[in-house]
């Protein structure tokens, strides 16, 4: 695996260099600056980088900044991205995943947790290799045949604050070692879900799913919420703000703004996604796999809520027809 | 485990070196903002002096001077939580911070000559 990390410490350049060494196959390159990166990027002799490192406190660029340049390049869209934080930069963690980072290190760093982060990635990358086709299948829209799972939790690009359903995973983890007073998790679920996927094509579901992303982020915009595509059309959210989300009244405006977007399969039909709003979860003392269960309870609630919207519509028909 | 890294020693060896040089910045920048009259001087020296210590709190304690990485911790803690803290537009630096980076300061000397 390739990784370019970017410190302004050449200390932590070199540490790096010896951790990387040790921990398995790898190659190191590195930048002693975000601004010094950007280049490196721009050059097409660069050649593949798999992962990065990035420093957040940097002079000039830091690497918040530069997690979203990375981010913006179709070449890195989907490459991990490993923040190096120090006790300090806690602060900055948000902002961090919010702008793709996909997990982070903490400074100074144990080799064994170092060897774990990077062994996770290495997973992830071989992982997206082997998926790539089917990602860039379904943002292309000339190749419409590769499947895309009704379950699989593909990234969604290019939308504020959503984020790849592992980076919200390794988000949440690190909740965990924190304040998690004021934090709160919830999900929405697209109605019937599986009525669309049966009947769309890869490029038409992913289409679907990114709208509806959108229309999320749009509605929750004020509240500092990260969010991430759990896959069969559940999207988990998570808050830190101290804010009480009403289920029922972002429900509401959800699908209100879904009403008023015009959005259409392939053949120019109209198609009406709608969606469920489960319970929302507090995450206060809370720590460890209990918060990773309130995240699935979260999104099991959701998804819960639609099935029994779906029921109760089919109940009503069939009383009626009773009747 | 940090002994088994090849090239450790050299790392630890060029960390000493850089400390001789970090100390007298973050000495110079704490006597500046003790001095400094206006508050844009107080800030922009404690946030030079806080770069440095950032640096200094991130790689210490993997080169095994943990003491030392957990009291620049502290000192860059301390000038956080003042530049983004109530008092923090007031034309008076806190003797608490110059204290602390006083003690860091001759922390950072017993190393440099320990290793020297």
């Amino acid at each position: 695996m390739r990784i370019l990390a970017v410190d302004d410490d050449p200390i932590i350049l070199e540490l790096l260099g010896q951790f990387v060494e040790i921990i398995g196959a790898h190659e190191l390159t590195t930048a002693p600056s975000a601004l010094h990166a950007v280049d490196m990027l721009g050059d097409p002799n660069l050649g593949p980088v798999d992962c990065f490192m990035l420093d957040i406190q940097m002079p000039g660029m830091d690497g918040i900044e530069l997690a979203q340049h990375i981010r913006n390049s179709s070449r890195h869209a989907d490459t991990p991205i490993l923040m190096l934080t120090a006790m300090s930069d806690k602060r900055y963690i948000d902002g961090a995943f919010a702008a793709g980072a996909t997990d982070y290190v903490t400074k100074p760093f144990e080799i064994a947790e170092l060897k774990s982060r990077i062994g996770l990635v290495e997973g992830m990358v071989k992982e997206r290799q082997q998926r790539t086709k089917k990602i860039f299948a379904a943002k292309t829209v000339a190749d419409q045949a590769t499947h895309m799972e009704l379950f699989e939790p593909v990234p969604i690009y290019d939308v504020d604050n959503v984020i790849d359903y592992t980076a919200m995973e390794n988000y949440v983890a690190q909740l965990s070692r924190s304040a998690l007073f004021g934090s709160t998790a919830f999900a929405f679920a697209i109605r019937e879900v599986d009525a669309f996927h049966a009947t769309m094509t890869s490029f038409e579901f992913y289409s679907l799913v990114s709208d509806v992303a959108e229309i999320l982020s749009d509605t929750l915009v004020d509240h500092q919420v990260l969010m991430s595509y759990a896959g069969n059309g559940t999207f988990v959210c998570v808050t830190e703000s101290g804010w009480r989300p009403n289920m029922g009244g972002l429900m509401d405006a959800v699908n209100f703004e879904l009403s008023q977007t015009e959005l259409f399969d392939n053949y120019g039909e109209r198609v009406y996604p709608r969606v469920s709003a489960g319970e929302a979860v507090r995450l206060i003392w809370k720590s460890g796999n209990s918060v990773m269960d309130a995240l699935a309870q979260a999104h099991a609630s959701a998804e819960s809520a639609s099935v029994a919207h779906t029921r109760s519509l089919n109940d009503f028909w069939q009383n009626d027809q009773q009747a | 485990m940090l002994a088994e890294l090849p090239g450790i020693e050299r790392i630890r060896k060029r960390f000493v070196d850089m400390l001789a040089e970090r100390q007298t910045q973050i000495a110079s920048h704490g006597l500046a903002a003790w001095d400094a009259t206006t508050v844009e001087e107080i800030k922009g020296n404690l946030a030079s002096a806080q770069a440095i210590l950032h640096q200094i709190a991130g790689s210490a304690g993997s080169l095994g001077f943990e003491e030392l990485g957990r009291m620049a911790r502290n000192c860059e803690t301390q000038i956080v939580e003042h530049l983004a803290g109530p008092t923090a537009n007031r034309a008076e630096c806190p003797i608490e911070i110059i204290s602390e980076l006083d003690g860091f300061v001759a922390k950072c000397r017993q190393e440099i000559d320990a290793h020297a």
